[in-house]
């Protein structure tokens, strides 16, 4: 999950090219390793740390090191990248020689150190202008030598959820709270001014009666933006997602918890409301309650069934036309196929959007055609797959846009 | 503190005289902010001491702090400035009674004695003598549309108000942003700061802030209270403690006049560690399983031993 010694090591090669003749050159070629290697750094960033380096010792390399970080990371997620790299770059560099001196060029580059070499002391415009041709020159470099982009998570968000340890599942905690935080603040606790609203806006209302010499004549009200979104959950637990069934508890989890507004059900053979069980801060004991108290876990499936259940029982109070329903299941159906088709159709009118969300849909050889996701397909405003991290990060996203 | 002669040992120290023990990295990052004039972005776990830096550096410099809270929905009139309607009216009614000029009212009533000023633009229109200390806490609190604005008004440190002009800081005051990640910050925010993750202390900075915090408190208990955080840390729990839960619980622990930890003054004193019901219940109930051991959890980290 992380990028190899020998590509930090290719990079810091890459750009030995732009190093040497003053420290600013030397920044700007480790800004280039960085971003090579992953870390977002921009022009500005690294000329900033390179008039921080003037107002501290360098030679004490843990100032350096905190120097440089504190201007050019800007995520905690990046630090160890950044440390990793920083020792090799600095390192190889030899750091008993300040970095201020130059060190001497490769010959690749003689042509720019005909004319710049003399100036150590030229001013820091001229040095800026110098390193953004370096810039554009390496940016061109790079498209021609394309060289793999990384990312902090990068095997982590392609990993299986199936395959995942307790370890990995906090990246995934942290991709479900980005997601869940992302839908929420559409949800706004602004208010907003209003013809008729619940209450007098006091501010508005003088500001607005100034021009009748402070004489209230208008009243002027307000009343809180409508809550754009809710959310329901619909979680397939039947034998054959067993293997997402732990991704899947902290889906419902994270969701339910993060926003306002969430309804989780899980269903298998039948249907069962579980949103008071998991509205706990405690993801263990929500686990035990939801396992005490549902039958069926791990059994056989009856969609059709168990969205029967949901259109008659739950959906008149829960299901609105703003109501985006969340599916998540991998089709497999063993109950009766046109039962699940018209329980879909009658869902799709009532609600806003249906997504289906599928794990098996990312394995190269799966095509939806076990009966009942057929049957189900033309309900769906949205049918993706969610197995590992980029794809909930893609979730994200989409759900965005829906409630928007 | 002269902000000309600082130097990196300077601010830990000065730091460390208001009772903030603090890393040299920290302290640098400080010090480069004070030198370029540049925001601090501060993240870390709850509790880890963000917001107390910026009050601590408030009192070395000799300075006042100013701070915005951030809350969802916070906006620019809660943030910047407002205009006083009650007394603009009052005004208008008086000059009313003694039949005033309009045109002198109307200026008058839009200067800055009518301007209700809020945290930001008191920070900019601060005339000193010396910079104040700006702290923006838990700016992931507040909506995009804030963070947009804050941009502006940290780019240029100026204010317009239509009805009087620009207001352009005299003294660039020291900011500093604390976030606790609940989402994102937006990268153009980012780099404008200097970055610096405030981490759950090692067991000797533990041990050293509350010996700090409680000169009068017995080694044994400090470094028992400390070897427990340590551990709890390192355990699942809903919400870990941070260093204000460890001081919370050294302060009990002394009030209660007690010289070491043991079952029953942890169960009376456990509701300064956890706060959740949650968690509390989960920490009873690995104790009376005898799945933690309690005298496990209080012996000394083996690196103090060492």
């Amino acid at each position: 999950m992380q990028i190899s010694d020998e590509a930090i090591l290719k990079a810091v090669d890459r750009f030995a090219a732009i190093r040497g003749e003053g420290t600013l050159a030397n920044l700007l070629a480790f800004g280039r390793v960085l971003k090579e290697t992953g870390v977002k750094v921009s022009l500005s960033q690294v000329i900033d740390a390179s008039r921080s380096l003037e107002l501290v010792d360098i030679a004490r390399r843990d100032d350096f090191r905190a120097v440089l970080r504190s201007n050019l990371v800007s995520d905690k997620e990046e630090m160890p990248l950044f440390d990793r790299v920083f020792d090799r770059f600095w390192q190889e560099h030899g750091f008993e020689e300040p970095p201020m001196e130059s060190v001497e060029m490769p010959p690749s580059s003689a042509e720019q150190k005909g004319g710049d070499s003399a100036d150590a002391g030229g001013s820091l415009e001229e040095i800026v202008a110098q390193a953004a041709s370096q810039e554009a020159k390496l940016s061109e470099e790079a498209e021609r030598f394309p060289v793999p982009t990384y990312s902090p998570h990068e095997a982590l968000h392609k990993k299986d959820f199936s395959e995942m340890g307790i370890e990995e599942s906090r990246a995934i905690s942290r991709a479900i709270l980005l997601i869940a935080t992302k839908i929420a603040t559409q949800v706004s606790r602004r208010k907003k001014r209003a013809a008729k609203g619940e209450e007098i806006d006091p501010r508005w209302t003088m500001r607005k009666n100034i021009k009748y010499g402070g004489e209230i004549i208008q009243l002027f009200s307000r009343k809180r933006r409508i809550k754009k979104t809710r959310v329901v959950l619909l979680c397939d637990v039947s034998g054959s997602m067993d293997c997402y069934s732990r991704f899947l508890i902290q889906f419902m989890y994270g969701l339910q918890n993060e926003l306002w507004g969430v309804e989780t059900f899980v269903f298998s053979t039948s249907l069962s409301r579980i949103t008071h069980l998991i509205r706990t801060k405690d993801i263990g004991s929500a686990l035990e309650r939801i396992s005490h108290s549902i039958l069926g876990w791990s059994g056989g499936t009856n969609i059709g069934r168990s969205l029967c259940t949901f259109n008659r029982d739950f959906a008149p109070s829960l299901v609105t036309h703003r109501t985006v329903v969340v599916i998540i299941s991998d089709g497999w159906d063993r109950g009766d196929v046109g039962l699940l088709e018209r329980e879909m159709r009658s869902l799709k009118r009532r609600c806003h959007k249906i997504i289906w969300l599928n794990p098996l849909l990312a394995s190269e050889n799966y095509e939806p055609l076990c009966k009942g996701m057929q049957a189900a397909l033309p309900y769906l405003d949205l049918f993706l797959s969610v197995h590992n991290l980029n794809s909930l990060i893609a979730l994200g996203r989409t759900l965005q846009k829906m409630v928007a | 503190m002269n902000p000309k002669k600082l130097t990196i040992e300077k601010i830990q120290e000065a730091l460390r005289g208001q009772r903030y023990i603090c890393d040299r990295s920290l302290a640098t990052v400080v010090y480069l902010s004070i030198a370029m004039g540049k925001p601090v972005l501060l993240e870390g776990e709850a509790g880890v001491g963000k917001t107390e830096i910026a009050k601590v550096l408030a009192e070395v410099m000799e300075t006042k702090l100013i701070r915005l809270q951030c809350y969802e929905g916070l906006d620019a009139n809660t943030a910047l400035y407002e205009w006083n309607y009650p007394k603009q009216m009052l005004r208008i009614k008086l000059e009313e009674l003694r039949r005033g000029d309009r045109d002198v009212v109307e200026t008058e009533i839009f200067s800055e004695e009518y301007l209700v000023k809020r945290p930001l633009l008191e920070a900019i229109q601060s005339d000193g003598p010396k910079p104040p200390v700006l702290l923006i806490d838990e700016i992931d609190r507040a909506d995009m549309e804030f963070e947009a604005f804050l941009l502006e008004v940290l780019s240029d440190f100026q204010i317009t108000i239509p009805e009087i002009g620009t207001i352009r800081a005299k003294l660039r005051p020291y900011v500093f942003l604390t976030s606790n990640r609940t989402r994102e910050i937006h990268d153009a925010l980012k780099r404008r700061c200097l970055y610096h993750w405030i981490d759950y202390p090692t067991f000797e900075k533990e041990y050293e802030i509350v010996m700090t915090k409680f000169p009068e408190v017995r080694d044994h208990l400090a470094k028992q209270i400390c070897s427990f955080m340590q551990r709890v840390r390192q355990m699942n729990f809903y919400k870990r403690p941070g260093v204000a839960e460890t001081l919370d619980w050294a302060a009990a622990l002394i009030a209660l006049n007690r010289q070491e930890v043991d079952e029953k003054t942890l169960a009376e004193t456990m509701g300064c560690i956890f706060k959740y019901k949650e968690d509390l219940h989960h920490l009873k109930e690995e104790l009376t399983g005898k799945r933690l051991a309690l005298d496990q959890m209080l012996k000394d980290l083996p690196e103090l031993s060492a």
